[in-house]
């Protein structure tokens, strides 16, 4: 067996006991954010790993997952979860909306104007009673049915997560082999030679658009299913968005397991920091990305994967 | 008539890079583009794979009109090309490179592999398959944007300057190439400064000055003609001249 394939059972296996090998609430719960994170990062890979379009507006789907949740709470009583498919159609309709016209923007221009559109929507939902204004949302205080999934220890919520984490990556794995695949990574490659070859470029990219704003929303949902509750800035800070683009940069864009890596090294990291340094916490946040930016694009755009792949076959070649 | 552009103009801002230029080329022809640089020739490829949409004119291409059409419909219509600079997915394989031409007809990947694979053998590029497309040189580059392009079955083939740069061994390999590409009934326009090239592959020459065709025929004749002459002068027709000799 190669060394590849121990190392993501190995993993897997690690992730999928955690909760039942700490007993440590706080750790478990790092743990079932880990999965959060790795989910809205994984998807956010889609179509800024694979496809190679760096969005910095992906917290808009995330908020409308989040939102979605519990405004049908707070509206109809429903359950949070049944929110998730509200907040799908939503994010496919604003990734239609948003990516229509900015995928013809190139490089930087193309992340501006998703950062644009991400703070407009942020504006206008601290403005608009619907979504709480300022002060947000709550879910459910207790819990009515299993249905609120709402629970005080972490371990429901990690298999949960874990679940639609393994879903996400299974779906990724199949695009990556699939023509649909080729393509992102011909359109990373290129658009001018993708389309000599008959790449329609503009639809594939909203494809992984499409696919990559629902598993965000997804993310927001289940966040707001965990938390039970949402305002603008925990739903649709700037923040969360550049918190995709680094964990999965981290771990290695364009990778499957590159997002999932980015979370497991940057989220406990977070919660050390905040747990060591308490509310004034946030500060030693920003130092944490900025440091982690400065890394990775000085030293190995490639992310952890790369190094991974030096180590790996360095080993290797000692073997042989 | 397998292509047929009629009269094409094409303005960057105030400048004429390609000046009512046409070419009409049948089914089977491999067309020989020849001209001093600057005189347009890329322009006019990239206008009639439709990568630039021209300022006038028109483009027929089997019977169809595809003046304004963008390039992925002219490559699902046949049409397939190569770039002066070549353009290969780096970061790909050279198999996968060739995958991605291969998905054009086939949505399948075992389909697109199968595909490539055939493509890379007659492109002799099968001992570098797996290599990355990053790691090649100049000569590995063309030839693996040739069989990209090929793996899109198309009916036309334009090559812009797919041997420049090649050593004289390695032109001789590409010349085969380029007439084994023919024999599988693919229409060829190439681009070309190396006459030894134009004559040894094509019975049609046709000369670009100014964005404009000067002269067209055989090319030993077009050579030899005073305006080719005149519009090579001082530039390379010496270089024209030792080439032939
Ligand atoms: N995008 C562009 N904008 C402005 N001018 C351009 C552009 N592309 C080409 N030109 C100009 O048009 C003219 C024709 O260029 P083109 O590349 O078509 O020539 P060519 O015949 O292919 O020459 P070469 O043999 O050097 O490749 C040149 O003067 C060039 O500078
Ligand atoms: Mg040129």
């Amino acid at each position: 067996m190669n060394i590849n394939r121990i190392a993501t059972i190995a993993g897997l296996l690690i992730i999928a006991l955690w909760p039942l090998v700490v007993h440590d609430v706080f750790y478990q719960r790092v743990g079932a954010l880990v999965l959060l994170a790795a989910i809205s990062a994984s998807a956010w890979n889609l179509i800024g790993g694979y496809g190679g379009q760096v969005s910095v507006g992906h917290v808009v789907y995330f908020g409308a997952g989040a939102y979605a949740s519990l405004i049908v709470f707070t509206r109809w009583g429903w359950p949070p979860l049944a929110g998730a498919p509200i907040g799908v159609a939503v994010s496919l309709a604003l990734a239609a909306l948003v990516g229509t016209p900015t995928f013809r923007l190139r490089g930087h221009y193309f992340s501006m104007a998703t950062i644009a559109a991400a703070e407009l929507v942020r504006i206008l939902a601290s403005n608009w009673d619907v979504t709480g204004a300022a002060v947000g949302l709550m879910g459910p205080p207790v819990p009515r049915s299993v249905w609120d999934f709402s629970f005080t220890s972490p371990v429901p919520y990690h298999y949960l997560f874990l679940a639609v984490l393994l879903l996400l990556l299974w779906l990724t794995w199949l695009m990556q082999r699939s023509k649909m695949g080729f393509y992102l990574a011909a359109i990373r490659g290129g658009d001018r030679a993708a389309r000599s070859l008959g790449v329609p470029v503009l639809r594939y990219k909203l494809y992984a658009l499409l696919l990559s704003a629902s598993f965000t929303s997804l993310a927001g949902t289940l966040y707001a299913v965990m938390v039970g509750f949402v305002d603008p800035e925990s739903g649709l800070g700037i923040l969360l968005s550049v918190k995709m683009v680094i964990i999965a940069a981290l771990g290695g864009a364009g990778t499957l397991f590159g997002p999932l890596v980015g979370a497991v090294i940057l989220v406990p990291l977070e919660e050390a920091t905040n747990a060591m340094f308490g509310g004034g916490g946030t500060g030693i946040t920003f130092i944490v990305y900025g440091a982690i930016i400065l890394f990775v694009a000085r030293f190995q755009p490639g992310g952890m994967a790369v190094i991974w792949r030096a180590l790996t076959s360095r080993r290797k070649n000692r073997a042989a | 008539m397998l292509l047929e552009a009629t009269a094409v103009v094409m303005e960057f801002g105030s400048f004429r890079a390609v000046n009512g230029a046409s070419l009409t080329v049948t089914e089977g022809d491999i067309v020989g583009l020849i001209g001093p640089n600057g005189a347009g020739k890329s322009t006019f490829f990239n206008c009639v794979a439709g990568d630039l949409t021209p300022t006038s004119g028109t483009i027929r291409f089997k019977g169809h009109d595809v003046t304004r059409a963008t390039p992925e419909q002219h490559a699902r219509l046949g049409m397939a090309r190569s770039f002066q600079v070549p353009v290969t997915f780096e970061d790909m394989s050279v198999a996968e490179n060739v995958m991605v031409g291969a998905f054009l007809r086939h949505g399948h990947r075992n389909a697109a592999r199968r595909v490539a694979d055939e493509i890379l053998a007659f492109c002799g590029l099968d001992t570098l398959a797996n290599a990355r497309a990053g790691s090649l040189g100049t000569p590995g580059r063309k030839r693996l944007e040739i069989a990209r392009a090929l793996a899109t079955e198309p009916q036309l083939l334009l090559l812009d300057e797919a041997l420049a740069g090649l050593t004289p061994a390695e032109v001789r390999l590409a010349i085969d190439l380029v007439r084994k590409i023919q024999q599988r009934g693919i229409t060829i326009v190439i681009v070309e400064h190396i006459m030894e090239v134009i004559l040894s592959l094509t019975e049609h020459a046709v000369v670009f000055h100014q964005g404009k065709v000067i002269a067209e025929g055989p090319p030993r004749q077009v050579v030899d003609d005073p305006g080719v002459i005149a519009a090579y002068l001082g530039g390379s027709m010496k270089r024209v001249r030792t080439q032939i000799s």
